[in-house]
């Protein structure tokens, strides 16, 4: 394993650590609230590794990889960042009663700021991984049919996920109804469209790496 | 009921001329290096267009380079 590889491994894991700090929420760690700090190491991440790309393009991820792959792998990372952000929106939003109907509250500007950043490091990251073997093939038929294939998971994810929902909204008691604002379901809709997305990229870089094995 | 497989001879046929690197070989038939890997290690099977690709680029009949054979 070379030294860019580790770095890009510490980095991730330094990352996932300030992702699940600001997961925990306002008294997730003994009370105190670690959220902004985590945050910040969540975000100063994402940008030593835009530095790390920069300096060392060719070292980042493992020379096997095709340019497919690599983009699969930063679409698993954002896409699990964003469903982090997704899952915490879904979970505070109850807790807010009637200002969950407003489509501007306290629980929402947290959350659109994060994905906007969230959404602005994969295009930095992403056009810059494209970048790389510009001169060589991006993408040829193997990759398309992994694509393919990992479309049709998705779609199958999603309608499990759909036939789920609707056995729980129909399952689901009277007094336990309190939370079913018109918003919370919008946003329970899109956290469906945003699990198909992290399940195709999950099965891409699972089928990669299961036909270098 | 047996069954049966896509096997080649990628690896072996490339060895024999130095000039042809994975590399090389993958920009005469327009694909990635790692396709090159996938095929040469068989964990995946060509379309058939690629395949006569392949073959050209090898200097090969396409049953020289690949064969349909029953699973051992």
């Amino acid at each position: 394993m070379t030294k860019g590889i580790r770095r890009t491994q510490v980095l991730l894991a330094v990352a996932a650590l300030g992702a699940a700090g600001m997961f925990l929420g306002p008294d997730g760690w003994f009370g105190i609230d670690i959220g902004p700090v985590a945050s910040a190491v969540l975000y100063g991440v994402l940008w030593l590794f835009v530095i790390h790309l920069a300096r060392s393009p060719g070292e980042v991820f493992p020379e096997t990889w095709s340019q497919a792959e690599k983009q699969a792998w930063v679409a698993v990372v954002f896409m699990a960042l964003v469903s982090f952000h997704v899952a915490n929106l879904l979970l505070a939003l109850p807790e807010l009663g009637a200002e969950a109907d407003r489509l501007r509250n306290s629980a929402t500007r947290p959350f659109w700021i994060n994905l906007g950043m969230l959404i602005f490091g994969w295009i930095v990251i992403g056009s810059m991984v494209r970048k790389q073997d510009a001169d060589a093939v991006q993408l040829d038929e193997r990759d398309l049919r992994i694509a393919h294939r990992a479309a049709r998971y998705a779609d199958g994810t999603l309608a499990l996920l759909i036939v789920w929902l609707v056995v729980v909204l129909v399952t689901l008691p009277e007094q336990s109804r309190t939370w079913l604002r018109p918003l919370i379901v919008a946003n329970v809709l899109i956290a469906l469209l945003i699990a198909r997305t992290l399940a195709e990229s999950i099965y891409t870089v699972w089928r990669y790496r299961r036909e270098r094995a | 009921m047996s069954e049966f497989a896509v096997r080649n001879r990628l690896r072996e046929l490339r060895l024999l001329r130095p000039e042809l690197t994975q590399a090389a070989l993958a920009a005469a038939c327009g694909v990635t290096r790692q396709t090159i890997i996938a095929l040469e290690a068989e964990k995946y099977s060509p379309s058939l267009e690629l395949a006569f690709k392949l073959a050209r680029a090898l200097e090969r009949n396409l049953e020289d380079v690949f064969q349909y054979t029953e699973k051992k």
